[in-house]
């Protein structure tokens, strides 16, 4: 099998005719971003492979400015021959859009002082990584859901799928970054028997940039039955108004919400219920959102953003207060605020010290929400609606899987009701949350 | 790499969509599916039968009951405006084939944007590795499917220069101004692709297509009293450049504006459970995601659907017929030929409240033997088809929409919805009110917004206890339907129905305070 080379050498030569040829064509300046990724997939189903999916793709996306308008487009085709009429057309485009003067490269003032550390984003491993391998991983998940989930089961899908990829990014007023990484993920997904028509399905997938990082493959497939087990006779129950903990890998599902409206772009648009909130305390003390692109091995670990700006360590929400927006370089012109970078890397909420197993025995009557489904989040009025699955316990005991009820709030007032942080931050994500608890939440049912 | 930001794209999909009547169908019989499209592959890239022949004989060069090929060139492009300036262009072009053996259920694929002979056969190795037998042999010819042309193209979107649509983005920004001094923010984007496709199989069939798609959208923020509120519109779908006419961009332009000022004096409804009234249109969204997911023959094979028993069975009241639908004239699920050369047709899901058939691939098909019902759809050449809906709606009943809403009593109406979601095992599903009214004593009363509604579909379909006569399609054109990890359009429609109780997730008990 075969798997990307080092290639930025081959990138910097192609990135450099585009920059020529555009700016012969006449664009002012450009931007261009090339990469190079292969990708393996296989699923297990009944004993027996279901898919088996590999590739290699690739792509150029080219940004021009021609006094202030401003084109982008991507192609797969990096033959000299085609890319000739592909920035021939792009030039055109941007020729015919009004002229708006925010749209310009970025300053290159703001592209000094990058950091030169190994964010170790690629697995030496994974090219050593066979096709016996992988279906051993997908078939060691599937076994260990199926054993746990018994006669329970009615279907098991397990797999495995890793990519490893490459990119280069250049622009004509000297900006050049480059990165290579890797990405292992292992997981499955079980539906059950439950009473009646219900066949209740959950799932596990865990991704990791090294393979060995991955848990051992016995804990997922297990772990992957017991989640579809747990979520055996959920029922929708009254309308109640009570805590619930929001667990640490669906955090973002709500944490998202808030987000959105901190982009530049939102602001600017008047689309943002925080714009004028910061510097404010608009939450509970315990909510501090730090945004942190230099973990080793971190799914958003990166050492420059799209814009080109140094990734640095920042906290966006502290102690409660809105402490950075996200602004990239097109609104901090329009807002007239100095850029921050509009992109996160790493989002990080600091843990707590209990588990969620002890902050449930103080809860009285509470409901552990474990998945969500459908819902929404206004970003102009902070108005959030969504599904909510989980489990309903009363000091301490459990009392019953809920299912089919939603919870609604306003960020503004939602956020005020954190009361404790747990100390179990998720790893296998971009989002390393805890479980969050909240007090005095409606919790719509029955 | 960064391609096209994908949110450019989507930026409209959380919009409420057009409400028009449905058009007729057009009578099936033309030898391509699109005039358009004929041996496109053939002129530009050199892919001959003989080509495809060797490179579905090396898809199966290790056995398999079939192989296909779904060569693919798409061009997408997108104009924004903001803050008065249409200052943003974007585009994207992706070439390619994906390569498919297939044997019982199980799925070998590969895929490559290079048509080269060397980089297919390559794709078509990678997919063969799913076996392990004697080859199986290729069709020695290939027939063209008789297809319908449900999208004629006149004026293709690639034939018309960016210039020509600018116009269009600024009358909306000032159609938008000039109907309330209360907008503060006005941002419109033309999305548009034209793809052509080719489907060669090893059974020989050989089809193509010329396929549009896209949207005009308008999204707009106003203010009032220190308080800010958001909406927007958009109308499309398989259309050509001709359908964006003033009238067009009238509507488009009015309904935001509209939507938007309406919030200002919405509530949230108090939660729990109550009688639901969905208004027409947009709000068949329901169907798509309560009872359509559920029939997607997929989950019914593997058995994890709820559905997956009740295959001739009642599930709902005698009146509700629930159809999908390849067929509607320049509707966005609407397609000639699925993406395994099956025409386009009309499914009935549910008939006289008796779920009659599923949603089906050839897979699927060939497990349950049935003929394929046309709903084998993929995103792009990078992924293989899954059994998808098209445009899915219930017929019209016998009622008043004045009727439907005075039988509610006391509940809530869905005029807007953004999006759903569905738990296929469970049934649970949930949709995302924007815009409705509260009811109260059978009338429509206080706007409501933002409100997230869960229910059970089997129960839900059951539930349904009146449905009015007035069908509605929805004529957006940025409605995706994403499973598996692709994103497919589609479109739906709804005559005004009553849902006796759904949970709605609202921030105050009833009777209690917030």
């Amino acid at each position: 099998m075969s798997f990307i080379k080092d290639q930025q050498q081959e990138f910097r030569e192609l990135a450099d005719w585009v920059i020529d040829q555009t700016k012969m064509a006449g664009a002012s300046d450009c931007k261009v971003s090339i990469s190079k990724k292969r990708a393996v997939e296989i699923n297990y189903r009944d004993r027996k492979p279901e898919v088996i999916k590999e590739a290699t793709t690739q792509g150029l996306y080219l940004e021009v400015f021609i006094n202030n308008r401003f084109a982008g487009k991507s192609t797969p085709d990096f033959r000299k021959s085609t890319l000739a009429g592909f920035i021939t057309d792009l030039i055109d485009n941007a020729k015919i859009m009004e002229e708006d003067p925010f749209r310009t490269l970025p300053d290159p003032k703001y592209f000094a002082g990058r950091s030169t550390a190994d964010l170790q984003l690629a697995d030496p491993a994974h090219s050593g990584l066979t096709p016996e391998e992988r279906h051993a991983m997908a078939k060691a998940v599937e076994d260990a859901c199926l054993r746990m989930g018994g006669d329970k089961v009615i279907s098991v899908e397990a797999g495995e799928n890793d990519e490893s990829w490459e990119d280069f990014v250049k622009t004509s007023n000297g900006f050049e970054g480059s990165s290579k990484g890797t990405y292992f993920q292992i997981g499955a997904s079980m539906t059950a028997q439950d009473e009646g028509d219900r066949r209740p399905a959950g799932y596990h997938y865990i991704g990791c940039r090294y393979r060995s990082d991955l848990p051992a493959l016995e804990d997922v497939g297990s772990k992957t039955a017991k989640r579809t087990l747990d979520l055996m006779g959920g029922k929708k129950i009254e309308t109640e108004t009570l805590p619930i903990i929001l667990e640490n890998r669906g955090v973002g599902r709500v944490l998202g919400g808030l987000l959105n409206p901190m982009s530049g772009g939102s602001i600017q648009q008047k689309r943002s219920f925080l714009a004028d909130k910061k510097g404010q305390t608009f939450a509970s003390k315990l909510l501090t959102v730090q945004d942190d692109p230099f973990i080793p091995r971190g799914l958003g670990s990166k050492l420059y953003d799209d814009d080109g700006f140094p990734a640095r360590k920042r906290d966006l929400i502290l102690e409660g207060k809105v402490n950075e927006f996200l602004i990239d370089w097109y609104y901090s012109r329009k807002l007239g605020w100095e850029p921050t970078s509009g992109s996160i890397s790493n989002l990080i909420i600091p843990p707590g010290t209990r588990s969620v197993d002890d902050i449930i025995k103080d809860l009285g009557r509470c409901i552990l929400i474990t998945d969500y489904i459908g819902g929404n989040s206004n970003s102009t009025t902070g108005d959030f609606s969504v599904g909510v699955i989980g489990k309903l316990y009363d000091k301490g005991q459990f009392v019953q899987n809920v299912a089919e009820m939603n919870i609604a709030d306003n960020h503004l007032k939602f956020w005020n009701k954190l009361t404790e942080v747990a100390n179990d931050p998720w790893l296998y994500s971009q989002l390393r949350t805890p479980s969050l608890v909240f007090e005095g939440v409606v919790v719509a049912g029955i | 790499m960064k391609s096209i930001p994908r949110r450019k794209f989507i930026q409209g999909a959380a919009m409420a969509g057009g409400a028009l009547l449905l058009l007729p169908d057009l009578e099936a019989g033309m030898l391509l599916s699109n005039e358009k499209s004929g041996n496109y592959f053939l002129k530009e890239f050199g892919i001959d039968e003989i080509l495809c022949r060797k490179l579905l004989a090396k898809a199966l060069s290790r056995g398999g009951d079939f192989a296909d090929l779904y060569f693919e060139f798409t061009l997408s492009n997108y104009l924004g405006l903001e803050d008065g300036k249409v200052n943003q262009s974007y585009g994207d072009i992706s070439l390619g084939v994906g390569i498919r053996t297939v044997k019982g259920d199980q799925i070998g694929y590969g895929f490559t944007q290079e048509l080269t002979e060397e980089s297919m056969l390559s794709a078509a190795a990678t997919a063969s590795t799913l076996c392990n037998m004697n080859a199986t042999p290729v069709s020695s010819s290939f027939a063209r499917p008789k297809a319908g042309n449900y999208y004629p193209v006149a004026l293709d979107f690639n034939g018309i220069p960016a210039k020509a649509k600018l116009p269009v983005l600024q009358s909306i920004n000032q159609k938008c101004f000039a109907l309330s001094s209360e907008i503060a923010k006005v941002n419109a984007g033309f999305s548009n692709a034209v793809k052509r496709v080719m489907i060669v199989t090893s059974d020989g069939i050989m089809a193509e297509d010329l396929i549009p798609s896209g949207f005009l959208y308008a999204s707009v923020v106003a203010e009032r009293n220190g308080k800010r509120e958001q909406s927007g519109w958009n109308l499309g779908g398989r259309r050509d450049f001709s359908y964006y006419t003033d009238e067009v961009v009238n509507q488009i332009a009015t309904t935001a504006v509209n939507n938007t000022l309406k919030l200002f004096d919405a509530i949230q409804p108090p939660a729990g459970e109550v009688p639901v009234v969905l208004g027409p249109g947009v709000t068949g969204i329901l169907l798509h995601e309560a009872i359509g997911h559920g029939m997607e023959a997929d989950f019914n094979r593997k058995n994890i659907s709820t559905y997956s028993t009740m295959l001739g069975k009642k599930v709902a009241e005698p009146f509700i017929t629930i159809i999908d639908d390849a067929t509607n004239m320049n509707l966005a699920g609407s397609i000639n030929i699925d993406d395994e050369g099956i025409p386009g047709k009309k499914t009935i899901l549910v008939e006289n409240g008796i779920l009659t058939s599923y949603i089906h691939d050839r897979i699927s098909a060939k497990h349950y033997g049935v003929e394929p019902t046309g709903n084998g759809r993929r995103q792009d050449f990078q992924n293989y088809p899954v059994p998808r809906m098209r445009n899915t709606y219930m017929l019209e009943g016998p009622a008043t929409p004045e009727d439907v809403i005075k039988q509610a009593g006391n509940g809530i109406y869905v005029e807007n919805v953004s999006n759903g979601q569905v738990k296929i095992g469970e049934g649970d599903f949930a949709f995302y009110v924007s815009q409705g009214r509260m009811i109260e004593n059978g009338k429509l009363t206080s706007p409501i917004k933002d409100v997230n509604i869960m229910g059970n579909g089997p129960k839900m379909l059951a539930n349904i206890t009146l449905a009015a006569n007035d069908l509605e399609m929805y004529y957006g054109g940025a409605g995706q339907c994403g499973k598996s990890g692709q994103g497919v359009p589609v479109s739906f429609g709804l005559p005004t129905c009553l849902v006796k109780s759904l949970t709605v997730g609202g921030t105050q008990q009833k009777g209690g305070q917030s």
